[in-house]
């Protein structure tokens, strides 16, 4: 509560200040996107109270003090931004390249990608079959040509299927979970990062190639198609292998050496015509695996330590970038879709264990930790609005509203699954509140 | 592969490199290092690369903002009153009173200086010249942080040039901002424009108002992952305003890094979160002031530069000599103590980019941006060299108390 006192008067200070100024300039946007930062660290902090996680208060954060609600923060201001979103794309992207470990792929790769397979294609046919469906009720799906249509079904179904790392990691985490199912859902959402990059990247590949968005005269050819992916995975691996002897050879400036490196990485993808984020990933990747495990923990330690300050702005401008009244009024279309999603998950993820003889309690629980969607998705529906300015944005008011329920129902649903599966230590969740500035025993 | 990628790979290589090169200077000669930043920001700039080019610098301001800002509250954190009122007041009359000197000497010389070579009238000159007194007058920590981590014994002094360098921080920021304060053009608004005392007082309030509520708003967290989001917010909010108004976000960023390391409970963790990015947002300040680097834009930039770094030089050692004489403490400090100021780093960059970035209707602000470069280009790199020159002459003398080496900052608590 004193917190949300401080804050109002703030915002008042921030008020008084603003007519002292001239409006529009870079630093009307730093100035409210430092009271956007603590506005979304409040709420974040609130939500853990009500076992939310904390990226849920800073997207609502994001929401109600952005141009559409209580308008704290400008549309310019939060546009000036865009360049700390672009960053904490590639951050996350890098960072979760840097999760998947290789002996850990090797032990239970098979498996997972079974489940992950068979969950990923009943969530694409769901998804694509109910949006088909109601596409008359669909902004960006509206007056449109077929090869539009196939494009832009394509493209949301490819970014709808994505599921969260940064929840899943964020929950384990706090929880302190380590069972069979903690490990499978972490598992598979990690590869599934890297399996939906793959799937966005022809989805985009075909969309231009059937509807070339306006200004690109030429249709990309198959070759395209494959130097995109085949290129994103070589300069990736560059990356990371540079990353690799940094890491041998220097080791120094790690925070800022990693914010350099994804500087780079999405530099060098730009310029060698490949995909940001699975360059990205493929760097990650390449980093954690070719490098000594006490250099490559050191490297994750400080992704980890910069990605904490690099959610709350991530999420705080993407909650500030949601259309309010958009997503009221889209509402009765996207819940439908979130239902068929989350019943397309439990359905494939359900036979996918079958199929890959998991054991019981991964059969039933597994599925309930893939409904969360985040940053990726975020990041990719990003993408798509810089290619199709105009249904790119409609279909990122959309998506964000699929991923705000989605935000708020997945992490209640795994926490419930690590509950039923009895995968939850018996202790006070590791949540930084209630163990800050509490004296261990024994240290 | 295209010519742009190829670029990107040079100057990623050249960054290697240069970091080596320098890592090695540093272990082998006893040279801090940090111009490679500056180099990879030249690389990356519009003069070499592009690959920063003026639209991505202009994305980018915000972060330079914050980084100006960060390094104000860092040298703000480092006032401890409790620290400072153990430190023997002959030692902060030689601070202030060198601070003082240098700053008059050097703003008096290069007004008359930039008038001369600019064939500008006097009073034009003044503002630039006065930013330049407030650059001179920053001396970089760096170098007696290196020594003091290898001395097994420290006395006068090195305690001397540690609250000699903290003061010279306080000076140059106080003396910048206020001169912001009185050069500010009128807002474009339909209210009546402030008076600079007005904007002097707005100034110290945003920060005095900021330290007191984020001091509330902070509270008793001890967590320093989740200290560096409240604390970042803050400066950010508290730079943020201060630049929106045209200010400079280093004086109020100092107050409120000097308010919350002070008056909270979790003072130590909140240096600790202030500190954990200072080396990473002063390297990419010096990216970003290699790439905004523009020399072309004014002729013989290369002239004042170098009046510039002797007249600091000249301002220096001999402000250093006069406050310790008019001090009693010439015996004790010696003639040349100043030397050990020399060094300049991080403050005189953050000063030089403000002027030369966010405040270019100013006068000159190439010549004050590339003074400023040229200035920590030269004395960055020896800064630990001059202060071991000066403190290894002088512990030999008797006088040398035997008190055991403790951190760089100038009030900062001691090591445990």
């Amino acid at each position: 509560m004193r917190r949300i006192i401080i804050l109002a008067l703030l915002y008042a200070g921030v008020q008084l200040v603003l007519p002292l100024g001239e409006v529009g300039r870079g630093s009307e946007a730093l100035l409210t996107f430092g009271f956007l930062v603590l506005a979304a660290y409040t709420v974040g902090e609130l939500t853990t109270f009500v076992g939310l996680p904390k990226i849920v208060g800073y997207l609502f954060a994001g929401i109600a003090f952005g141009p559409s609600a209580l308008a704290a923060v400008s549309a310019t201001a939060v546009g000036r931004l865009s360049p700390v979103s672009d960053l904490a794309i590639a951050l996350i992207a890098f960072l979760a390249g840097a999760e998947l470990r290789w002996s850990d792929l090797r032990a239970t790769g098979a498996k997972l990608a079974k489940i992950m397979g068979v969950e990923m294609l009943f969530s694409v046919v769901g998804i694509a079959a109910v949006l088909i469906g109601v596409r008359q009720w669909v902004p960006f799906l509206t007056g449109i040509s077929t090869p539009q249509l196939v494009a832009f079904v394509l493209l949301f179904t490819a970014i709808a299927i994505a599921h969260s790392p940064s929840v899943t990691v964020a929950l384990l985490t706090e929880t302190g979970a380590r069972g069979p199912v903690a490990k499978s859902t972490l598992g598979i959402v990690l590869l599934s990062d890297v399996a939906v990059v793959l799937f966005f990247t022809l989805a985009q590949t075909i969309a231009r190639s059937i509807a070339p968005p306006s200004g690109m005269a030429t249709i990309a050819s198959p070759l395209l198609v494959v130097w995109e992916i085949a290129g994103s995975l070589v300069v990736g691996a560059a990356v990371g292998f540079g990353v690799s002897l940094y890491l041998r050879f220097v080791h120094r400036e790690l925070m800022l050496f990693t914010m350099l490196v994804t500087f780079f990485g999405a530099a060098l993808a730009r310029v060698a015509h490949v995909e940001t984020l699975l360059t990205l990933m493929t760097a990650g990747f390449v980093a954690e695996n070719f490098s000594h495990s006490e250099r490559s923990e050191a490297m994750r330690h400080a992704l980890e330590r910069s990605a904490a300050p690099v959610f709350v702005v991530f999420f705080a401008l993407a909650g500030a970038q949601i259309a309010v009244g958009e997503v009221v009024a889209l509402l009765p279309i996207v819940l439908p879709i979130a239902v068929v999603r989350a019943f397309a998950i439990w359905l494939g993820a359900g036979l996918g264990a079958r199929w890959a003889k998991a054991a019981p309690g991964e059969r039933r629980y597994v599925w309930m930790g893939l409904v969360s969607q985040a940053g990726v998705a975020i990041g990719l529906v990003t993408l798509v609005s810089s290619i199709y300015p105009a249904a790119g944005a409609s279909m990122r008011t959309f998506l964000l509203a699929l991923i705000a329920i989605n935000q708020v129902v997945g992490p209640i649903l795994f926490r419930r699954a690590l509950v039923a599966a009895g995968e939850l230590p018996d202790r006070t969740p590791a949540d930084g509140s209630a163990a800050v500035g509490t004296p261990v025993a024994g240290h | 592969m295209s010519g742009e990628f190829l670029l990107v790979l040079l100057v990623a290589g050249s960054y290697l490199a240069a970091h080596w090169a320098f890592e090695w200077l540093g272990h082998r000669y006893m040279l801090v290092s940090g111009a490679e930043y500056l180099l990879l920001g030249i690389l990356l700039g519009p003069q070499v690369s592009g690959v920063l080019h003026a639209s991505v610098l202009d994305a980018f301001a915000p972060f330079m903002t914050l980084a100006l800002g960060w390094i104000g509250a860092v040298v703000g954190s480092n006032f401890l009153v409790p620290r400072l009122v153990r430190t023997r007041l002959e030692l902060l009359r030689v601070a202030f009173t060198e601070a003082t000197l240098t700053l008059v000497v050097t703003a008096v010389l290069l007004t008359a200086a930039l008038a001369w070579l600019y064939r500008l009238p006097l009073g034009d000159t003044v503002p630039p010249a006065a930013a330049l007194g407030a650059i001179a007058v920053a001396s970089s920590p760096a170098g007696i942080a290196m020594l003091t981590r290898r001395l097994v014994r420290r006395g006068l002094v090195v305690r001397q040039i540690e609250v000699a360098t903290g003061v010279d921080a306080f000076t140059a920021i106080v003396a910048y901002s206020l001169l912001l304060c009185i050069a500010h053009a009128a807002p474009t608004s339909s209210i009546r424009a402030p008076t600079p005392t007005e904007w002097a007082v707005i100034s110290v309030a945003i920060g005095c108002v900021g330290g007191a509520l984020f001091h509330l708003f902070v509270g008793s967290e001890r967590n320093v992952d989740r200290l560096f989001i409240s604390i970042g917010g803050s400066v950010i909010l508290v730079s943020g305003a201060a630049a929106y108004l045209r200010l400079s976000p280093l004086l109020p960023a100092m107050l409120v890094g000097a308010m919350l390391a002070n008056t909270t409970k979790n003072g130590d963790e909140i240096r600790l979160a202030l500190t954990r990015v200072e080396r990473p947002l002063y390297f990419v300040l010096l990216i970003f002031a290699g790439a905004a680097w523009d020399p072309g834009t004014t002729a013989w930039w290369v002239i004042p530069a170098v009046v510039f770094v002797i007249v600091r030089t000249f301002a220096k050692l001999t402000s250093a000599r006069l406050a310790a004489f008019f001090n009693g403490l010439l015996s004790s400090l010696g003639a040349r103590w100043g030397r050990a100021l020399l060094g300049q780093g991080g403050l005189a960059i953050a000063i030089a980019l403000d002027y030369h970035l966010f405040h270019g209707d100013l006068l000159l602000p190439d010549v004050v941006f590339s003074a400023a470069v040229t200035s920590v280009l030269l004395t960055d790199l020896s800064s630990a060299r001059l202060v071991h020159s000066v403190v290894r002459r002088y512990t030999r003398r008797a006088f040398e108390a035997s008190t055991p080496a403790t951190a760089h900052a100038a009030f900062a608590p001691d090591e445990k």
